[in-house]
């Protein structure tokens, strides 16, 4: 199999480093700063180039927010599957409304293969398992990755969220509806408020019938202050540990239930490693659905959760509450 | 010097209105924590 990572960053250079090469023929790596460096150090295997070739298998797509739509359609239009680590509402939206070219060529788009979203619309799935019945489904992340994810944090939190109610979408402000939500240690607890996340758009088409779908993040006093301004300090190379949580409200035998997992990683480490799950999964799968979808809808969720396990990206339950 | 008072009057309603709007948006906290309750690993019998 020939792979091409599309952005060297945080999330696709930690792919570009961790994938085994046993696995892939040939890796080639694109990204106007980083590739010849990186595909030097990762030995013979690996090869820098300035786009996509036309004979490669898969295209992880790890570019910074905005750009990612229309790398895929290329990807698609030469052959190739694509997995994308998206998670701003334009690329997500964009990803999402060229699953019927994909279909046509053939192709397969893999949307949101990340922490969030990715690992949050797997671990709403395998929840669902444990309920008769879901009519709301709550996420919330905190913790940045590399520069270009605190810039999309950033800017996030400055634009419109959308809330899904009953098959419809609600914009509500950037920074508004402060909640207090619990991670798994270390990260513990936090104040998020709605931005301009894509969760929702996927966590609707895994759940079609459910009541409500929000996406909070974490935001400090000074992120709120200052989102709608320009960023006036340049982003850290690494924002350290984060996490991610997903809450279901639903019903189970008749009775009112509430499941919360989640999980606790550095965010760019935790999405490489989603999105290298993703790639293997897909190399392995002997039927794939062709189109675009999200991650958790082409994956057996609990299998694709205990692969993460042995890699170190461990699922946590909340339990105990009154 | 009415037209000047009317700006005055305006900064200072403007620059009130905000001080209070930000000041609504940054206090407080978002809920209460969780008296009770932890986190623990999925394991084998959350795998089926």
């Amino acid at each position: 199999m020939r792979l091409a990572i599309v952005g060297c960053g945080a999330v696709g250079g930690s792919i570009a480093r961790r994938m085994p090469s046993g696995t892939i023929d040939q890796l080639i790596l694109v990204d106007q700063k980083r590739a010849d460096d990186l595909a030097t150090k990762l030995g013979s295997h690996a090869k820098s180039a300035a786009s996509v070739p036309p004979d490669v298998d898969v295209v992880v797509i790890a570019s910074r927010w905005g750009s990612q739509t229309a790398l895929a359609r290329q990807a698609i239009r030469t052959g190739a599957s694509v997995v994308a680590v998206a998670d701003s509402i334009e690329d997500v939206r964009g990803l999402l409304a060229l699953n019927v070219e994909a279909q046509e060529r053939g192709q397969t788009i893999v949307v949101g293969a990340g922490f969030s979203p990715g690992l949050t619309g797997v671990m709403a799935l395998h929840a669902s398992s444990w309920m008769s019945e879901v009519d709301e489904i709550h996420i919330a992340k905190v913790g940045t990755g590399g520069p270009w994810c605190a810039r999309q944090h950033h800017r996030a939190l400055g634009n419109p969220g959308l809330d899904y109610r009953r098959g419809a979408w609600i914009p509500r402000s950037g920074g508004s509806g402060r909640e207090l939500s619990w991670f798994p240690d270390p990260v513990g607890s936090h104040d998020c408020y709605r931005a301009a996340m894509g969760d929702p758009l996927l966590i609707a088409q895994l759940f079609p019938e459910a009541e409500r779908v929000t996406a909070r993040m974490a935001a400090t006093r000074r992120d709120r202050m200052t989102a709608r301004f320009p960023m006036f300090v340049p982003p850290h190379p690494d924002g350290g540990i984060g996490g991610v949580r997903v809450e279901l409200r639903g019903w189970t035998e008749g009775r009112r239930e509430i499941v919360v997992l989640g999980s606790a990683a550095p965010p760019a480490e935790a999405s490489a490693t989603v999105a290298m799950t993703a790639v293997h999964e897909f190399v392995e799968s002997t039927s794939v659905q062709t189109g675009s979808h999200p991650l958790a809808s082409l994956v057996d969720p609990q299998q694709f959760l205990r692969r993460l396990a042995t890699q170190g990206l461990q699922t946590e339950r909340f339990e105990g509450a009154q | 010097m009415a037209f000047l008072r009317f700006v005055r009057r305006v900064v200072t309603a403007v620059t009130g209105a905000a001080m209070i709007a930000g000041v609504l948006r940054l206090r407080g906290q978002g809920g209460v924590p969780p008296q009770t309750g932890g986190w623990r690993e999925l394991s084998g019998p959350d795998h089926s």
